[in-house]
Formats: C-alpha cells, sequence, structure tokens
C-alpha cells in the first residue's frame, strides 16, 4: 500500500519476537513486558542495580571467609575424648552443674549470642532476664561499682537484686563513663601543646632529643621522675599533686642550667590526674566483652582499604568484569579468568 | 587482707601449695609456686590432636607425635576463652590430677591461679568457677588477668585500667588460618594440615618495616618475562621453605632463596614452596585487619583507642613504658613495628618505648606466679568454704572488684 512514502515504524500492535519488541511507552512498565530483552552487555545495561549486587555478593564473600578464618581446621572433625585406662577419678560423680557444663557442646559464637540476647532481654524486659539467669552472675559490674575496695567480705547479697537497681546503677556507670570521657576530650582540646614525655618519663637517657644536644648532663639522684629544668627552677611546686596513690616528688630537683630560661626549652607538662580520677580509673568494673572489642573509629574511614591482588597479593589494580575481583595484571587476570568461568559461566 | 584473715580463720590453713595456669588457647603454661620456691613453667599444648592414623593425642602427648602430616586439633580455648569443658578437662587430669601426671598435685591441698583474658562473657566465668570448686575442688583460687588474645591493657601500679582495656579480634590462629589460605591458592593445598602451616608462619613470617616496597620486590611483573629482582630472590625476601615429607623429614625447614632449584625441573627428591610476599603480609594482618576486610583498627590505633580513655596525664609515662607479650610478638621486626606504629600517631616530642620480655611467651606466668606469693593475692582469693557458703554469684562480683587501691 502507497502510504505518501510514510513508513510506518511502530504501530499499535506489538509483536513478540525473540531479542526484541516493540512496547507502547506507558508509565512504569511491569516486569511481564520487559521480558524480552536484549540478552547482549547484561553487564553494561543492567546500570546502578549491578554496583549494589556486587558489593553485597562482596560483603558476604568477606563475611564468609572471616568466619572460615576464625575456625580451627577446613573441615567439621569431631575429636573424642579417648578412653581412659583405669583412672580413679574416673567414677566420681558429677554435680548437677558440672554435667550440664561438661555435657554442653556451645561453641563461643552460641555463647556470645546468648549474651546478647540476654542484654536485649534486658533493655527490653528486665524482669524477665533477672529471672533466665538464676545465679545472678550478670549484674557483677553494676554491684562492684560502688564498692571501691573489697577488702572485708561483703556479706553475701541477696540471690537477685531488683531489676530497677540494676537498669539504674548501669545507666548511673554509663553516663559517669561518658562524663569522664568528655571530660578527657576537653582537656585535651585545653593542651594543645601535647604531652611533653622528658618530664617524666624514667630518665631516657638514649632519648632523640637528649641525644643531638651537645649538653653535658648530669645525673639525676634517684631513677625517680626527674623535673623538668624549666619549671623546677620557677616554682618547687609539688608534681604531681599530694595523692597517696602516686606520691609526690620528694627529691631534690636537678642541678640548674643556664639555659633553663631559653623559651625554647620550656616543656608543657599535661595535668596529672587527681587522685579521685585515678581511684575510681583503678576500681573501675571491668567492661563487657562487647564493648572492649576495638571499633573502627571515624579517623580510619578517610584512608581507603588496600585492596590486593586475589592471585598474587601485589596491589590490586585492576578488577575483573564479570565477579569483581581484583587482580594486579594480565597474567593473574588469564589465571582469574580460569577460575571465574567455572564459577559463572562465559 | 581483711578477707584472707576471715578465711584463714574460718577454714584450715591456707594451702602452701600453689598451681599457677596459663590457659591459653594454644598452650598452657603451668608451673607450682611453693613458699619462695618457683619451679620453672612447663608449656602444655591445649589441645587434643589426632593424625592420620586416628590416633588420638591428648596435651604433653603431642611431644612423642612424630608424624605431623594431616593432623587435626580440637582446641577447649577459643578466643582465650575457656568453651569447650569436656576437652579441658580430660587435658587438665591428663596433666595435674591422674596418678600417672606429669605434674600431679591434689587439688584439695592447692590453691589455684588461673590466668584469665580480660573482659570474659559472665556465663564462661561462671562455668569456670563451677568447675573449679565443685569438680576439681580446689582449696581456694583465684584468677588474674592473662593476655591470650591481641589485648591492649594500660597497667597502674600493678592493677589493670579497666576503663581503657582494648581488644583486637587477629590472633595467631587467624593468622595461621590466612596463611593456609594464601598457600592453597598458590601453591599446594594445605588446607588439612594446619600444624605445617602453623610451623612454616612461626619459622618464616616476618613483619615488614616497609610494606609498599617490600610489596615491589616481591612483585613477578605483568606477563612474560620476570622481572630480574624477582627471579634474584626478591631483594633478600623469596625464601624457600623444605615440606616434610613424612618418611626421613618430619619438619619443615627454611632455606635461603636458590633460583637454580627451579631449572632443576620436578625430579628433585624434596616439595619446595618459595614464600614471597607470604612472609610479611601475613603477620601485617596485625596492623593493618582491613586487608581482609575486618572491619577494626589496627594495633597502632589500638593503643592509641586506649590511650583515649585515659587522662592525658599518665600518656607519657604509658607510652614511654610499652611491654609486648605472647606468641605473636616473637615474630621478627614486631616491636620496631609497633614502636613505629604509635609513633606515627602521638604527638612528636612523645618518647614511645616499645620492649618485649626475653621469653614472651611465658611472661604472663611469670606475673601470675610473683601475684601468687604477693600479699594482695589473700584480698582476691576465693576459698572452697566461702564458695560453698555464698554461691557462685558472690564469687563473680569479688572477682569483679578486683584488688581494690591501696590506701
Amino acid at each position: 500500500m502507497n502510504n505518501f512514502g510514510v513508513i510506518e515504524v511502530a504501530g499499535p500492535k506489538t509483536t513478540r519476537a525473540p531479542g526484541w519488541a516493540y512496547v507502547p511507552d506507558s508509565g512504569p512498565t511491569p516486569a511481564q513486558a520487559l521480558q524480552p530483552t536484549n540478552r547482549k552487555r547484561v553487564a553494561r545495561n543492567q546500570g546502578g542495580l549491578s554496583s549494589s549486587d556486587v558489593s553485597a555478593r562482596q560483603d558476604a564473600k568477606i563475611r564468609k571467609d572471616l568466619e572460615a578464618l576464625d575456625r580451627d581446621t577446613n573441615k567439621d572433625v569431631n575429636i573424642p575424648i579417648p578412653p581412659k585406662s583405669g583412672s580413679s577419678r574416673a567414677s566420681n560423680k558429677h554435680t548437677p552443674n558440672v554435667r550440664k557444663i561438661l555435657q554442653s557442646q556451645k561453641t563461643f559464637a552460641n555463647h556470645l549470642d546468648d549474651y546478647q540476647a540476654l542484654l536485649a532481654l534486658a533493655e527490653t524486659n528486665p524482669a524477665a532476664a533477672a529471672a533466665l539467669n538464676p545465679a545472678n552472675v550478670q549484674p557483677p559490674k553494676p554491684s562492684a561499682a560502688p564498692t571501691p575496695a573489697r577488702n572485708s567480705p561483703a556479706p553475701p547479697p541477696p540471690a537477685s537484686t531488683p531489676a530497677a537497681s540494676k537498669r539504674s546503677a548501669a545507666a548511673a556507670k554509663r553516663a559517669a563513663a561518658k562524663e569522664a570521657k568528655e571530660a578527657a576530650e576537653a582537656t585535651l582540646q585545653k593542651q594543645p601543646p601535647p604531652p611533653s614525655p622528658s618530664a617524666e618519663t624514667p630518665t631516657p637517657a638514649a632519648g632523640p632529643s637528649t641525644a643531638t644536644t651537645d649538653v653535658e648532663m648530669t645525673d639525676a639522684p634517684a631513677p625517680e621522675p626527674e623535673l623538668p629544668a624549666a619549671a623546677a627552677a620557677e616554682e618547687p611546686q609539688s608534681y604531681p599533686p599530694d595523692g597517696t596513690i602516686l606520691p609526690p616528688y620528694r627529691r631534690p630537683p636537678p642541678p640548674s642550667h643556664p639555659c633553663d630560661d631559653d623559651p625554647l626549652l620550656v616543656s608543657h607538662v599535661p595535668p596529672f590526674p587527681t587522685d579521685d580520677e585515678l581511684r575510681a580509673l583503678m576500681t573501675a568494673p571491668p567492661l563487657s566483652y562487647l564493648e572492649a572489642r576495638a571499633a573502627r573509629g571515624s579517623d580510619e574511614a578517610r584512608y581507603p582499604a588496600r585492596v590486593f591482588c586475589e592471585v598474587c597479593g601485589y596491589w590490586g589494580r585492576v578488577r575483573c568484569v564479570k565477579c569483581g575481583a581484583r587482580v594486579c595484571a594480565l597474567d593473574c587476570l588469564d589465571v582469574h579468568r580460569q577460575e571465574c568461568v567455572t564459577r559463572y559461566g562465559l | 587482707m581483711a578477707g584472707g584473715k576471715k578465711s584463714r580463720a574460718s577454714g584450715p590453713a591456707p594451702p602452701s601449695r600453689t598451681l599457677v595456669l596459663d590457659n591459653g588457647a594454644y598452650t598452657i603454661k603451668a608451673g607450682f609456686v611453693l613458699g619462695d620456691h618457683t619451679d620453672e613453667p612447663r608449656i602444655i599444648p591445649n589441645c587434643l590432636a589426632r593424625d592420620r592414623h586416628r590416633k588420638v593425642y591428648v596435651g604433653s602427648e603431642l611431644d612423642k607425635c612424630k608424624d605431623f602430616g594431616e593432623m587435626a586439633f580440637r582446641r577447649p580455648v577459643e578466643k582465650g576463652f575457656i568453651v569447650n569443658w569436656e576437652a579441658q578437662k580430660e587435658i587438665w587430669d591428663r596433666e595435674f590430677f591422674d596418678d600417672k601426671a606429669p605434674q600431679r598435685c591434689d587439688p584439695s591441698e592447692t590453691r589455684l591461679v588461673l590466668a584469665e583474658q580480660p573482659n570474659a562473657l559472665p556465663a564462661l566465668q561462671l562455668h569456670c568457677d563451677q568447675m573449679v570448686f565443685e569438680e576439681f575442688g580446689f582449696a581456694s583460687y583465684c584468677r588474674v588477668p592473662g593476655h591470650s588474645h591481641t589485648t591492649v591493657t594500660p597497667i597502674l601500679q600493678g592493677r589493670p585500667l579497666h576503663p581503657a582495656i582494648r581488644r583486637l579480634d587477629v590472633g595467631g590462629k587467624l593468622l595461621t588460618n590466612h596463611l593456609t589460605r594464601l598457600l592453597s591458592v598458590r601453591h599446594f593445598d594445605m588446607r588439612n594440615d594446619p600444624y605445617l602451616v602453623n610451623e612454616m608462619k612461626e619459622s618464616a613470617c616476618y613483619i615488614s618495616l616497609d610494606f609498599s616496597s617490600d610489596l615491589e620486590h616481591s612483585w613477578k611483573g605483568t606477563r612474560g618475562e620476570r622481572r630480574p629482582s624477582y627471579l634474584a630472590g626478591s631483594a633478600g625476601i623469596a625464601r624457600d621453605y623444605v615440606l616434610p615429607d613424612s618418611h626421613t623429614r618430619f619438619h619443615g625447614a627454611v632455606r635461603d632463596y636458590d633460583p637454580t632449584i627451579r631449572k632443576k625441573g620436578g625430579t628433585a627428591a624434596e616439595d619446595v614452596l618459595t614464600l614471597r610476599n607470604e612472609r610479611f603480609a601475613v603477620p601485617e594482618l596485625l596492623f593493618r585487619p582491613s586487608d581482609v576486610g575486618m572491619r577494626q583498627p589496627g594495633l597502632g590505633d589500638l593503643v592509641m583507642q586506649s590511650l583515649g580513655a585515659l587522662p592525658v596525664g599518665l600518656w607519657p609515662a604509658m607510652l614511654a613504658n610499652v611491654v609486648c607479650v605472647g606468641g605473636n610478638v616473637l615474630l621478627e621486626n614486631f616491636v620496631q613495628r609497633l614502636q613505629r606504629e604509635v609513633l606515627e600517631r602521638v604527638p612528636d616530642v612523645c618518647i614511645v618505648r616499645v620492649a618485649r620480655p626475653e621469653e614472651p611467651v611465658v611472661s604472663t606466668w611469670r606475673g601470675a606466679a610473683r601475684f601468687a606469693v604477693h600479699e594482695h593475692v589473700e584480698r582476691v582469693v576465693v576459698t572452697r568454704g566461702e564458695y560453698e557458703e555464698f554461691g557462685a554469684g558472690w564469687v563473680a562480683r569479688r572477682f569483679a572488684g578486683g584488688v581494690g587501691v591501696d590506701s
């Protein structure tokens, strides 16, 4: 049919054919309409989806790898206890507690999960948590906090502390720790001149600063912490302040030196913690397992993670198009391709 | 003081003999303290091991084993905490309580001083207390802080400052497993030979003082021709490691790199691995755990985080007296590298001194042994009578209190 030279490109009729299709554009398309997609260049056309996909896949891989690194053997081996040959202790009766412990096949990860579950339960439902915990070993920290020195045998406390007091004690402890941290940060900012070690390190004779200067040094009378000469000349203060935990320095100051007044040589000594502060530090209860774990600070996030070639261990400079693995150069890429093909296909 | 007096008055006389145990994940360090006399500690492998003929070795029986190929291990201690008491009891029984035990003692007349990893889970501590008193029946017992994993513990006048203790979840086992993985990708499948890989790690690995240049030296090149420095042995980094063949040699050996060995072909009677960047990339995890994707800071940052929890006035004294103990410290250059890492992070007027004792493996044990004869031990020790009277919860709270402060 002569159509006055106009060639119809797309009509209202849709044709289904393998590989391609004309689809009328009517807003967000259902997945069904997109089904006959172009099979070529899938990786390139996936757009934003692929990067998150790949990173999720890599995250899972890293997590699996780390779990494998923590294990004793690559396979699950079960080594039974060898039978004893006529031992006197073998026939001993166990107490119920001991029997329970001996039969427990929990791993550390199981115990850690239990502990986390208990903590979560204590947050939401303290009474249930206390009931679940008959031996009441959970609150050693809060109950230990108020008594600084346990010199006298305390009378046996009640079998289970009221949950409310446990909670408030924990909260108070947390607040105190936070306060102390803020105070420490404040002192840090107040003291832009950093702590000078020459002030109270036990006379490191081979210190870099003393090695470079050409001054003849007289020995201090004892290997006690040495005062900076300048500070000592100005005022015979008691440093650290009077306290019983760290007694003040009472020996005669080192002999004065002609350069004592030189402003370049004055060292700044950070304020010494008070006795109360030290006492609080020394009697503070231990942190829990999770609190003691070192966390990545915001500082380290500034540096990019180092990546290595998965084959030879050199810097990972090239990324495999297919799976995102890092390799260093063509040689290792060839090795990687073989593995990649068997895993993901061509 | 008062506690010690009371327990002495109420119960029998305090036991004169003390068993000091540092129950590590890899080895137990054990010895007796009797009055002023302190034995040398004995180092016992803390594992049940099974060789390829399915013979099982318990604890120090492992010394009789010759062929360590395809050895499988079961370890009662995970991450420094005693988790599997079934296995641990078997090892303790054979080492200390059986009739033919090498270090035999009667627990009812012995005091136990057990080195314990800080920040333990309460459930595991409870298990430990219950086992010590109810199963073994020690006369009295106390736990002292040990250092089995990688922890930074600031110490003032002999007491740990608990709020500033930080832990890094990288230990010797993780390093060994990482080396196993690298070797299995690049050379032979070593996944069934953890003992051999551990030997290799101890003898061949070192900590790099200049990581990027060492890595550059050990690179083979892009394609085709190898770089000349690689062929010449990567500037002294490459080492040949001779694997045991289970007939004449039962232990591996490190050798200097010999480039002619490869040209002889595979006819050589020995299996040789050439270790290059595996030597320093594995222990590097201690300082950069992010290299395997762990979201934790390295040792240098760990020290700084610990310092951050302390008043600034204590910093100079802490930085000038850093002591490293434990098995990983035996790696070459550990002390120098840690000193360098810390030095980079603190203000440059600070003096940083890092040292290690002569025997870093047993030094924790020596500390515990000295504590066993110290006057303070009476303050923290718990007798069996007290345990039976007051219960496990009281014991846990008492240990959590620590030594307290002199005043």
